[in-house]
């Protein structure tokens, strides 16, 4: 079984007109199983950029991605939801979450995109809902619960499909510390028990210890590693 | 997908409202000028459309019913010697004056038609009967006339023209672009009412075929051979003059362009109010890609609000339109609802809502990820 992200001198350099910035500087990375993997560093370091090529959502410059054995980097646009749809899931830190839609809803349509529907989404969704401590508030609009309560419906949305990888960017940002620590402490349970692959990326120094895998990354570069 | 686009219309009610109002606003518009329209093209022709005749004969060069100058009657038995004509009528339409009760004139168009057959006569009476008109100066006015002659009653007299002429009848349903009055005598009568008509001219002859016989057929070898008239089929001649009234006066013209605002305008309310509802949530669009969305699970959801709006606004602008009709019956005028026009509009209707979405759909095609992680 091939690991869930390897990616070799992988490489994002923006450029607005004549300016260009290397976000990303050939990093090499392999992510395991059930590994919670942090990226911290400093406001422009390329946490974000780095998240968004291994969702496979920012194209890299240069570099490989390789996602479970398929390489990413040479696939055509059209092929990229597949590869999306089948492994991986986000958690923003703004939820993203539809304000028209339940927070059952919300779950069911993100399984939706899955592929998972009917009694199977159904079962899924309640079950990851409770799980998150939602179960009483299933079908609240997002406007009536809290923001905690808020990042958990999103984070059932992400868990509920079995996405192997997670990706979070700043899951805790607009949580205070008692949320923020409760989702962290979510994903941390479910990187354990389901063997999945979750990489955060955050400023929040207070989740250090939630963390199996620290990358501290600077000017697009990893310059740290430390495993608990 | 229809559920997510269902759900985000009904939460955001304020601007569903307004996108129905902008819909209902255009298509009810829409609706109503191409239903006056219509309404107004089938006026234009409506007696020659309820003229029992297949063949008219007309002057050289002549545009139209109303406006339609006498010609040498003797062309009436060259029409019926053709072998596949069956029978044959003069018809007279000319324009005439009326005094009104309280004084002043008022313009008229007479039509004189043949008392015994009753070929170009009315088709519908209130009261008396077309064979009343025998023999005498006597005269059937339509119901449509009297807001402009005032009452009318069996039994009156008018003055027309020359004549003081007996009100024998009133029938009901005959109407002219022009707007004039219409007023029926017999064929003589008329004859001598117009002087400008003359006694050895008609204005139109209306002949049917035999049966079997093509209409076309015998209109083309008339034609051909009657130097000085113009022979068209009864169809010819209606839409002949429908084009008329559409064309040579601009009318057609003024409704098209009512219409094409219409739409331009229900599609910009529709466009405005989907691309807003598509910005608002392009986040959680973005992430739906993330997710694995495919952009065509997206354009669904999009296309679907269309659909949504498309519809309700076109259900709310039908009732009201089938509605108005009777309005307008009150005021005397046709306002055309049919089926054909119903799925016209509709068809129009969805295309406006369709092609609103398109500038939307074009934003989800390429989202930024810096968006999605914006807090
Ligand atoms: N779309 C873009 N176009 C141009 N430059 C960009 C773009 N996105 C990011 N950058 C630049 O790339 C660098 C890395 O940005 P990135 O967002 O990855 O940092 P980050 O570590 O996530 O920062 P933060 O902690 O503030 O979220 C920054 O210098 C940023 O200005
Ligand atoms: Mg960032």
């Amino acid at each position: 079984m091939p690991d869930p992200v390897v990616t070799k001198e992988l490489t994002k350099v923006y450029k607005e007109g004549k300016i260009e910035v290397t976000a990303l500087k050939s990093t090499n990375l392999i992510l395991e199983k059930g590994v919670v993997v942090g990226l911290f560093g400093p406001s422009g370091s390329g946490k974000t950029t780095l998240l968004s090529m291994l969702g496979c959502i920012l194209r890299p410059t240069s570099g490989s991605l390789n996602i479970f054995g398929n390489e990413v980097c040479g696939l055509a646009e059209e092929d990229l939801p597949r590869i999306r749809r089948e492994f991986i899931s986000f958690i923003f830190q703004g939820f993203n979450l539809f304000p028209a839609l339940t927070a059952y809803e919300n779950v069911i349509l993100g399984l939706k995109m899955k592929g998972i529907v009917g009694e199977d989404a159904d079962k899924r969704a309640c079950y990851m809902l409770s799980e998150v401590g939602l179960k009483e508030r299933m079908h609240f609009l997002p406007r009536d619960v809290s923001g905690g309560q808020r990042q958990r419906i999103a984070v059932a949305r992400a868990l509920a499909a079995d996405s192997p990888i997670i990706l979070a960017d700043e899951p805790t940002g607009n949580l205070d510390q008692s949320n923020g620590r409760k989702v962290m402490e979510l994903l941390k349970h479910m990187a354990a028990s389901q063997r999945r692959c979750i990489v955060v990326a955050t400023h929040d120094n207070r989740i250090m210890d939630l963390i199996d895998r620290v990358l501290y990354m600077e000017d697009g570069s990893i310059r740290q590693e430390k495993r608990s | 997908m229809f559920y997510v686009a269902l759900r985000i219309i009904l939460y955001d009610k304020v601007r569903s409202l307004i996108t129905l109002l902008g819909v209902v606003f255009a298509v009810s518009l829409i609706f109503n000028q191409v239903g006056i329209f219509l309404g107004l093209m089938e006026t234009s022709s409506v007696i020659i459309d309820h003229t029992p005749g297949d063949i008219w004969v007309t002057a050289k060069n002549n545009k139209n019913f109303d406006y339609s100058l006498p010609f040498p009657e003797y062309f009436y038995n060259h029409t019926i010697s053709d072998p596949d004509i069956q029978s044959a009528d003069k018809l007279i339409v000319a324009w005439g004056v009326i005094r009104q009760l309280e004084g002043g004139n008022e313009q008229l168009e007479i039509i004189g038609f043949n008392t015994d057959t009753g070929v170009g006569g009315p088709w519908e009476m209130m009261e008396g009967s077309p064979r009343d008109l025998k023999n005498g100066n006597f005269a059937i006015v339509d119901e449509s006339a009297m807001k402009r002659l005032g009452r009318i009653q069996v039994g009156d007299y008018r003055d027309v023209l020359s004549r003081r002429v007996k009100i024998v009848g009133i029938s009901r349903g005959v109407k002219s672009f022009t707007t004039a009055p219409i007023m029926f005598t017999s064929y003589e009568l008329a004859q001598h009412l117009v002087s400008y008509v003359g006694s050895q001219s008609t204005v139109f002859i209306v002949a049917k075929v035999k049966p079997g016989v093509r209409p076309e057929t015998v209109a083309e070898r008339l034609g051909k051979r009657l130097k000085g008239v113009d022979v068209y089929t009864a169809s010819d001649f209606s839409m002949k003059t429908r084009m008329y009234w559409a064309i040579e006066t601009g009318v057609g013209f003024s409704f098209m362009l009512t219409i094409v605002i219409s739409f331009l305008v229900g599609m910009l309310i529709v466009g405005q109010t989907i691309y807003n509802s598509t910005m608002e949530h392009i986040k959680e669009f973005g992430t739906l890609k993330a997710l694995g969305a495919s952009n065509m699970d997206i354009y669904k959801i999009i296309f679907s609000q269309a659909m949504i709006n498309a519809m309700t606004g076109y259900i709310v602008s039908l009732i009201i339109t089938i509605a108005s009709v009777k309005i307008y019956e009150l005021g005397a005028m046709v306002m055309v609802v049919e089926w054909w026009i119903n799925l016209m509009v509709l068809g129009l209707t969805l295309v406006m809502c369709m092609a609103a979405a398109f500038v939307s759909v074009r934003r989800i095609k390429s989202i930024d990820p810096a968006i999605l992680f914006r807090g």
